[in-house]
């Protein structure tokens, strides 16, 4: 009876204690800056004047369309190069997953900065005068991320015998990849396309460095004369990307589950 | 590893042991994913490292690294250093409490919830979150007005949020989530067996704490506080927004040689400063791999 409060009380100390923190570090910030961002203009009242301005800035349709552009360019060289990349390393040649996971977690370690330098180095003039030089170094800074949802969903359904079974019952490969291989891992797909969109149409540093204008960057110079709508700019990128992951991840833990059960099924 | 064998793997557990042995040609259908990151990743890494060894006329020199290990540029790796391990501290110790509670007391749709929302914030390491700060912690920012009405005035002292300290703050905020995501696997490979197990041997739970979970969790501990290290390294963007050049970080000195402050008599020191970072960051992160390594002894059965 007495070790029971006792361990009450330490949940009550643990989580009080953890939900102070929380509301110190995140939600303070997160808060103040949704105040700060629905202010009227010049401090008085509050609107949503700060939402509406930045779409009234000259260049604000421009650079938000090239960004689109590139983020999807990024996108898809990044399925195209990681799905079946992914797949063919789990089916076939397990023996150099560890050499990928290495090499995939290689643009973690490697600073941003460097690898811009590099880039300014190495690159033929023609790529390097072009902003479509941008998309692939996107790919590269997003690699980490995609290949972790790829090789996550790749690894929870038990693919071999998926594929060993689609044979069997006479499907010939592209059957079997449109069928069998593309929706068991559907989940890591999507994760890894919007993980890499949204990396790609909210790269900064990289962008920066190389001297191209997209819209992070025009936004913060835009920004430096409306700091309020900057602020709100950058309340309405968190929330929208928070959206956006919890509705992936709420789809991939579905599926997850949904392929699980299948095989337990199929296995009894 | 058995060949062939569908190898479950649980999350974070790397297995890195065998990588360089036994491998002799690039399988056909992998060397398109090969050609790519050789291109756009190995040789820009490759060719600033040649070039970092090259003085103005293309000749082979040591001169470039001998200048960024003194004065102004030395400088600048030892606030990026001290930067990075106070918020790795900082960031590992924070989030390590953090994942403990969530695993501890969380449900499954809260730590969903969690779990995007550390993605998100840990990712955040940009120009939004400076802005943020701005309007929590600025000079007219929300939190520091109601401190003051409260009687306390964090600008009466040293502290602006543009400084030194107010970067160890920002980056809190994108650290606690990374060491969340990274250090929340371990703490789930703590099997529930192993706490039955010592204390039908009659342990209680403090002495299970010092002779079972944190002699466990040690090198788990440890990567995730290199992987914070090498993040508040060699971030830029936040404290490219935050800063007026008063904090010589060497990923800002970078930035402003590459944006024509180019000193005339050394056109190649932005390179061995790249190259300088690169090695800093490869140090920390092996301890990362490293101690993955050791952690994963537990995890891979």
């Amino acid at each position: 009876m007495a070790d029971q409060v006792k361990n009450q009380i330490g949940k009550y100390i643990l989580i009080g204690t953890s939900l102070i923190i929380t509301i110190l570090i995140f939600v303070f910030p997160l808060a103040s800056a949704s105040e700060f961002s629905f202010r009227g203009n010049f401090g008085k009242g509050h609107s949503f004047v700060n939402y509406t301005w930045l779409i009234h800035q000259e260049g604000f349709l421009p650079h938000l369309l090239l960004s689109l552009q590139l983020a999807i360019l990024a996108s898809a060289i990044n399925l195209l190069l990681m799905v079946p990349t992914a797949v063919i390393a789990n089916l076939k040649f397990p023996k150099w997953r560890p050499v990928l996971d290495f090499i995939c977690i290689l643009p973690l370690i490697i600073p941003v900065v460097s690898l811009a330098i590099g880039a300014q180095v190495a690159m033929p003039k023609s790529l390097q005068n072009s902003q479509f030089e941008l998309p692939f170094f996107f790919v590269i800074i997003a690699l980490p991320f995609t290949y972790r949802a790829l090789d996550i969903a790749l690894t929870s359904v038990e693919l071999k015998t998926l594929v060993e079974a689609s044979r069997n019952l006479g499907a010939n490969w592209v059957l079997t990849i449109i069928r069998v291989i593309i929706p068991s891992i559907r989940s890591g797909i999507t994760g890894a396309l919007f993980l890499a969109f949204a990396l790609a149409i909210g790269e900064f540093t990289l962008t920066s460095l190389l001297h191209w204008d997209t819209f992070p960057t025009w936004t913060v110079n835009a920004s430096q004369e409306n700091i309020l709508g900057a602020i709100a700019l950058s309340v309405f990128s968190f929330a929208g990307a928070i959206a956006i992951l919890m509705f992936v991840s709420l789809i991939a833990n579905r599926r997850a589950s949904n392929s699980n059960l299948k095989i337990e099924e199929v296995s009894e | 590893m058995k060949k062939g064998a569908v190898v479950k793997r649980s999350e974070g557990a790397a297995h890195h042991s065998s990588i360089f042995s036994g491998f002799s040609k690039v399988p056909l259908p992998l060397s398109p994913f090969f050609a790519f990151v050789g291109f756009f990743l190995m040789w820009p890494i490759l060719a600033v490292t040649i070039r970092s060894f090259q003085g103005n006329k293309k000749e082979w020199t040591l001169e470039n690294f001998r200048s960024i290990i003194h004065g102004p540029y030395l400088h600048g790796f030892v606030v990026s250093l001290k930067l990075a391990t106070y918020t790795a501290a900082i960031g590992s110790l924070i989030g390590g409490f953090l994942a403990f509670v969530i695993i501890k007391y969380a449900g499954r749709k809260l730590t969903l919830i969690i779990d995007s929302t550390a993605a998100v914030f840990a990712n955040s390491g940009g120009v939004p979150l400076a802005f943020m700060f701005i309007a929590a912690f600025g000079a007219q920012g929300v939190l520091t007005k109601s401190l003051k009405s409260l009687g306390w005035d964090i600008y009466a002292g040293k502290f602006t949020l543009f400084s030194f300290s107010g970067l160890l703050l920002v980056y809190t905020f994108f650290q606690v989530p990374i060491m969340i995501i990274v250090f929340k696997p371990a703490l789930k490979g703590l099997r529930k067996e192993w706490g039955e197990a010592s204390q039908s041997l009659g342990a209680n739970s403090l002495t299970f704490w010092r002779r079972v979970a944190i002699p466990i969790l040690t090198p788990s501990f440890l990567g995730a506080f290199f992987l914070l290290f090498a993040s508040g390294f060699s971030a830029y963007a936040t404290a490219r927004a935050m800063t007026v050049g008063n904090v010589p970080l060497v990923p800002l000195i970078i930035g402003s040689l590459v944006d024509g402050n180019v000193i005339a008599n050394q056109v190649n020191l932005g390179d061995a400063l790249a190259v300088g970072m690169v090695l800093i960051a490869v140090i920390s992160m092996s301890g990362y791999l490293l101690a993955q390594k050791y952690a994963a002894r537990w995890r891979t059965k």
